[in-house]
C-alpha cells in the first residue's frame, strides 16, 4: 500500500514535469499558441532598403516567437531569397565619402506556396489604412502581392483568420514616415490625417480584440530619432576650409532645419551651396514641416496609447527608447549604440530600418513591455550574434588606404536612392519628381501610395 | 579556570548575537583579510586575541601587552581553483560562457613588535590588506572583453604603530597608515563595423598607474576581563588614493585599409594618454569576543564592519587634452556597507603546538547592479584549518577553503554607460599562508 502511494506520487511528479516540459516559457497571461504580426516594413524585417531572408529570419515578431514559444520553426513569413528585393544596400567604399549602392541581382519569393496566411502579415510601405482597404500591389515597387499574394484580402483580414491568440500591432509609421523621407509635409497626402488616424487605429483594434486575440502596440517614432533626418548637417565644409550654410528652396537653411540623407549625392555635386542653386524642397525637411509631422506623431502616439489601454494591450514605447537611443545611447557589454549614421550600430544603410542588433533591441522592448502586461516570463532575445554578426571584416571595398572623407559626405548610387524613397513608402511623383497625379501639385486631393 | 564566563562576558555576547541578527546582509570585495597565519588559521577571528605580531594588523590594542621584541614574516598564497561565468540574455546570452586564468597572488605581511618600557610598546607593520587580480583566459574572445580583460590593484600598508598598557588588562593602539598603491585596467576597444554593421576589436586599450599614497590610521583596544573572556575593539580608517598613469590603445588592424584610415582619425593610438582616477578605500572596524572554554580550548567570535559605500564609482579621466584623449568614462559601483563573521577554535595541544580552526561568513558590499568581469564578487563562506608551533623560530600555517556564492546579474544602474552583462559567476579559492616568528 505504501509503495503504490510512492508510486503514484513518483507517476503524478512525472506527469507535473512533462507537462511543464511542454510549456516551458512561461508567457503569463498572453497566449502564443497563435502568433499574428501586422504592421510595415518594420514588422516585416525590412533592413537596409530591401525585404531579404537574411533579415527576415530575426524580424522581431520571428525573434518574439522563438522566444514565447522556445520553437524554432512554425512562424511563416513571405520569405525573399538574397540578395532582397531589391537587392540589399551596401557600403561599398568609404572614399571619397561612402559609397552605398544595392546589392546586384534579385532575390526571389521563396515561401509564396504556403497554404495558409502568413503569420508575419506585415507589408512594407504599408499606412494604416492600407491594412483595412488593401488587397494588391499598386506599382511594380510595390511588395503588397508578396505578401497578400491576391487572395483578395487585406492584411487584417488575413492575420485574423487564424484566428490568432496574440497579435503585435506596429503601424502608423508610414503614415508620417512620408512626409519626412520626402521633405513634403501635404496633409491627407504624405501625412495622415488625425481623424483619419484616430478612427481607422480604432476600427483595427477592434477587429483584432473581437477575435479575442491579446495584443501588444507598439507607437510611432519621432522622425528626428533616424538617421536619415539628421545625419548631414546644415553646414558643409568647402575644399578650402570655408564653412558654408546650404541654401534651401526658401534660402540659407536655418536652425531646426534638416538635410535628408537622400540630398547626400547632390551635395557632393555642388548643389545647395548657392543660394542661386538650392537644395530641392524633397532634400530638405524645414523646422515648420518637421513641427507639423511632430505634432501629428504626438497625436497618433496619444491615440496610440489610449487604445492600448482601452484594450488591455500591452504598450510598447518604441518612441522614448528611439529618442534615447539618439541621445544617450543604448550600452551593451561596453559597446555604446546610437542612431549615428554607419557607425551607430542599430540603423542599416538606408538611414531608416533597423541592423539585425537594432530589430533584436526592439524584439526586447516587446518581450519586456508584454511581460510586464502579461505577468509573463518570456526570456529577451540573445544578442550576442547580433552584436558580433558572422561576416568577416575584411569585406568588399577596395583596399586603397586613403583617408577616408566626413562620414556624412556619403553618396546613395541613383538606383539606390529611388528604390529607398519608393520603400519607403515616398509616393514615387514625389522620387521621379513629377507632377501629382491627377491634380493641382500643391493641393493633391485622394491619397497616394503607402 | 573553568568559570563559564561573567555577567559582562554573557552582556557582550548578547550584544554581539542581536548585532549579528540585526546587521544589514552585506564585506567581501577586494579586502585581503589574511594577514598573519595564526590568526587565518581561525578565519580571523582574532580581535581580541592579539597576541602575535599580526596585532598590528587585526587590534593594534594588542601591542600593548608586549613582553619582548618579535619579528614576524609571511606570506598568503591566493590560489584560485575556479573561476567561471555562464552568461544570460540580453548579453552575452545562455550560449556564452567563459573562465578566469587560475589566480595566484601572494599578498606578503611583515612585523615588528617592541616594548619600549613596560607601558609603552612599538610596532611596525607591512600589510597588503587589499588587493585584486581578474584576468580572463582568451581576453580577445572574451565576450566581456570591452569591459575587461584584466584587471590588477596592487597595495601595501606601512603601518607604524604605538601601544599603551593602560591596566595590567587593559591596552591600547594607535597608528599611522601610508599606503601605495598601484592600479592596472586592460579592455579591448570596440567599434561599429559600417561594413558589415556588427562589432569588431580596433584595439586593446592598457591604463596603468604609478604607485601613488595616501594616509590614514588606526586604533584598537583589547581587554583580558580574566582568564577566561577577553574583548577587542579594532578600527582602520578609510583611505583615498588618488592614481596619475598613462593609457594606451593597442592597435588592432581592422583588415581594411579604408576602415583603419578612418579610425586613425578618430582614435589616438599607439600613444600615451594620460589618464586619472581614484579609489577610496574603506574603513573597517571589529569586535571579537574570547572565551575560554577550558584551559586548552578558546573560541572566539568576530563581527567585522567595512564600510564599503566609498567605492561609490572608478573615475576614468583623461587629461591629456585633443588628439591625447579618449572619452572620460566612470564605471559604478555603488556598493554597500558589509558585514562578515568569523568564529575561531583554538585548541593548544602541547606547550609549543596549537591547532586552529575556524569559519568566516563574508557577505558581499557589491549590488547586483555592480557584477562585472573587473570584478563578480559574492557571499563567501570559508573554512580554515591551522597549525602553529612556537620556539626560537617558530611558524604558523594556515588553509582556507573559499567558495563563493554563485551570483547572478539581470540589472544594470540607471547611471550605467558601459551596458548590460548578465550571467552567473562561479568561484573557489584555496589559501595557504605561512608565517615565520622569531
Amino acid at each position: 500500500m505504501h509503495r503504490l502511494k510512492i508510486l503514484a506520487g513518483l507517476l503524478a511528479l512525472a506527469l507535473l514535469l512533462t507537462a511543464g516540459a511542454a510549456f516551458a516559457v512561461d508567457t503569463g497571461s498572453a497566449n502564443f499558441t497563435k502568433y499574428v504580426a501586422l504592421g510595415d516594413s518594420l514588422t516585416a524585417g525590412f533592413s537596409s532598403g530591401s525585404i531579404v531572408v537574411t533579415y527576415q529570419a530575426n524580424s522581431y515578431p520571428a525573434l518574439i516567437y522563438r522566444e514565447a514559444t522556445g520553437k524554432t520553426t512554425g512562424f511563416e513569413q513571405p520569405t525573399v531569397s538574397v540578395p532582397g528585393l531589391p537587392g540589399v544596400l551596401r557600403l561599398v567604399s568609404l572614399v571619397p565619402g561612402p559609397v552605398i549602392t544595392p546589392t546586384p541581382g534579385q532575390g526571389q519569393p521563396t515561401n509564396l506556396n504556403l497554404q495558409r496566411p502568413y503569420d508575419n502579415m506585415a507589408i512594407p510601405g504599408a499606412r494604416l489604412h492600407d491594412l483595412l482597404t488593401k488587397t494588391q500591389s499598386t506599382s511594380a515597387s510595390d511588395p503588397t502581392d508578396l505578401v497578400l499574394r491576391h487572395l483578395g484580402f487585406t492584411q487584417l483580414q488575413q492575420g485574423l483568420s487564424f484566428p490568432p491568440t496574440f497579435v503585435s500591432l506596429w503601424i502608423g509609421n508610414n503614415d508620417a514616415l512620408a512626409a519626412a523621407t520626402s521633405g513634403i509635409v501635404i496633409d491627407g497626402v504624405t501625412l495622415t490625417t488625425a481623424e483619419q488616424f484616430d478612427a481607422e487605429f480604432r476600427i483595427v483594434a477592434g477587429a483584432i480584440a473581437s477575435t479575442g486575440a491579446k495584443m501588444a502596440i507598439a507607437n510611432i517614432p519621432n522622425v528626428t530619432s533616424i538617421p536619415f533626418v539628421t545625419t548631414i548637417s546644415r553646414f558643409v565644409t568647402l575644399p578650402n576650409g570655408q564653412v558654408v550654410t546650404l541654401n534651401g528652396p526658401n534660402g540659407p537653411l536655418q536652425a531646426g532645419d534638416f538635410v535628408l540623407l537622400t540630398a547626400g549625392p547632390d551635395i557632393a555635386q555642388g548643389r545647395g551651396i548657392s543660394p542661386a542653386n538650392p537644395l530641392a524642397d524633397s532634400e530638405v525637411l524645414s523646422a515648420a514641416e518637421a513641427a507639423a509631422i511632430q505634432d501629428r506623431v504626438n497625436h497618433y502616439n496619444a491615440t496610440i496609447t489610449a487604445v492600448a489601454n482601452e484594450r488591455g494591450a500591452a504598450l510598447v514605447d518604441t518612441n522614448a527608447a528611439l529618442r534615447n537611443l539618439s541621445t544617450a545611447g543604448v550600452h551593451v557589454g561596453g559597446v555604446t549604440y546610437t542612431s549615428a549614421f554607419l557607425t551607430g550600430g542599430v540603423f542599416g544603410y538606408d538611414g531608416v530600418h533597423p541592423t539585425a542588433f537594432g530589430y533584436g533591441y526592439v524584439a526586447n522592448l516587446f518581450i519586456d513591455a508584454i511581460n510586464a502586461k502579461f505577468g509573463g516570463d518570456i526570456p529577451p532575445v540573445d544578442l550576442r550574434p547580433f552584436v558580433f554578426g558572422t561576416q568577416s571584416t575584411t569585406v568588399t571595398a577596395s583596399s586603397t588606404g586613403k583617408a577616408a572623407g566626413q562620414l556624412t559626405d556619403f553618396i546613395f548610387t541613383n538606383e539606390a536612392r529611388r528604390n529607398l524613397l519608393l520603400s519607403l513608402g515616398v509616393p514615387k511623383w514625389i522620387v521621379d519628381n513629377e507632377p501629382a497625379p491627377g491634380t493641382k501639385p500643391h493641393h493633391p486631393r485622394g491619397r497616394g501610395k503607402g | 579556570m573553568q568559570r563559564r564566563g561573567s555577567v559582562m562576558g554573557r552582556a557582550l555576547v548578547f550584544v554581539a548575537l542581536v548585532a549579528l541578527a540585526a546587521a544589514p546582509i552585506h564585506a567581501a570585495g577586494f579586502s585581503i583579510f589574511e594577514q598573519g597565519s595564526k590568526a587565518m588559521g581561525m578565519a580571523g577571528a582574532f580581535t581580541a586575541q592579539a597576541d602575535d605580531p599580526s596585532l598590528l594588523f587585526h587590534n593594534a590594542g594588542g601591542l600593548a601587552f608586549v613582553t619582548e621584541r618579535q619579528f614576524s614574516v609571511g606570506d598568503t598564497w591566493i590560489h584560485g581553483l575556479k573561476a567561471d561565468f555562464k552568461g544570460a540574455a540580453p548579453f552575452p546570452g545562455p550560449n556564452n560562457s567563459a573562465e578566469q586564468k587560475k589566480l595566484s597572488a601572494f599578498p606578503p605581511h611583515a612585523y615588528w613588535v617592541q616594548p619600549i618600557n613596560t607601558t609603552w610598546k612599538f610596532g611596525f607593520g607591512i600589510e597588503t590588506p587589499f588587493g585584486l587580480t581578474t584576468e580572463w583566459e582568451n581576453p580577445d574572445q572574451f565576450a566581456g572583453r570591452f569591459l575587461s580583460t584584466k584587471a590588477v590593484l596592487q597595495v601595501i600598508d606601512l603601518n607604524p604603530t604605538l601601544g599603551w598598557q593602560v591596566t595590567p588588562n587593559f591596552g591600547i593602539g594607535v597608528g599611522a597608515i601610508a599606503r601605495f598603491s598601484k592600479v592596472e585596467l586592460n579592455r579591448n576597444v570596440p567599434f561599429n563595423n559600417p561594413f558589415t554593421l556588427s562589432v569588431i576589436d580596433i584595439g586593446r586599450l592598457h591604463l596603468e598607474s604609478d604607485y601613488k599614497n595616501g594616509y590614514g590610521w588606526n586604533a584598537g583596544i583589547l581587554h583580558k576581563v580574566n582568564n577566561s573572556f577577553s574583548w577587542g575593539l579594532s578600527y582602520r580608517s578609510k583611505i583615498k588614493v588618488e592614481y596619475e598613469g598613462d593609457a594606451r590603445v593597442n592597435r588592432i588592424l581592422t583588415g581594411n585599409a579604408q576602415l583603419d584610415a578612418l579610425l586613425a582619425t578618430r582614435v589616438p593610438f599607439d600613444k600615451n594618454l594620460p589618464v586619472k582616477t581614484e579609489i577610496e578605500f574603506p574603513d573597517e572596524a571589529s569586535l571579537g569576543l574570547a572565551f575560554a572554554l577550558s584551559p586548552n580550548l578558546l573560541l572566539e567570535t568576530d563581527f567585522n564592519w567595512t564600510g564599503w559605500s566609498t567605492f561609490d564609482e572608478v573615475p576614468i579621466t583623461f587629461t591629456g587634452g585633443t588628439g591625447n584623449s579618449l572619452p572620460n568614462t566612470k564605471i559604478p559601483q555603488h556598493w554597500d556597507d558589509a558585514n562578515n563573521y568569523r568564529v575561531g577554535l583554538r585548541w593548544t595541544t602541547g606547550p609549543t603546538s596549537q591547532w586552529r580552526f575556524g569559519y568566516v561568513y563574508d557577505e558581499t558590499p557589491q549590488p547586483e547592479e555592480a557584477i562585472n568581469p573587473l570584478l563578480p564578487d559574492a557571499n563567501r563562506n570559508g573554512v580554515t584549518i591551522g597549525y602553529g608551533h612556537t620556539g626560537n623560530i617558530g611558524f604558523d600555517v594556515a588553509l582556507m577553503y573559499l567558495v563563493f556564492d554563485e551570483r547572478s546579474r539581470h540589472k544594470t544602474f540607471t547611471d550605467d554607460d558601459e551596458g548590460d552583462f548578465f550571467g552567473t559567476y562561479n568561484t573557489h579559492a584555496l589559501l595557504f599562508g605561512v608565517t615565520l616568528n622569531f
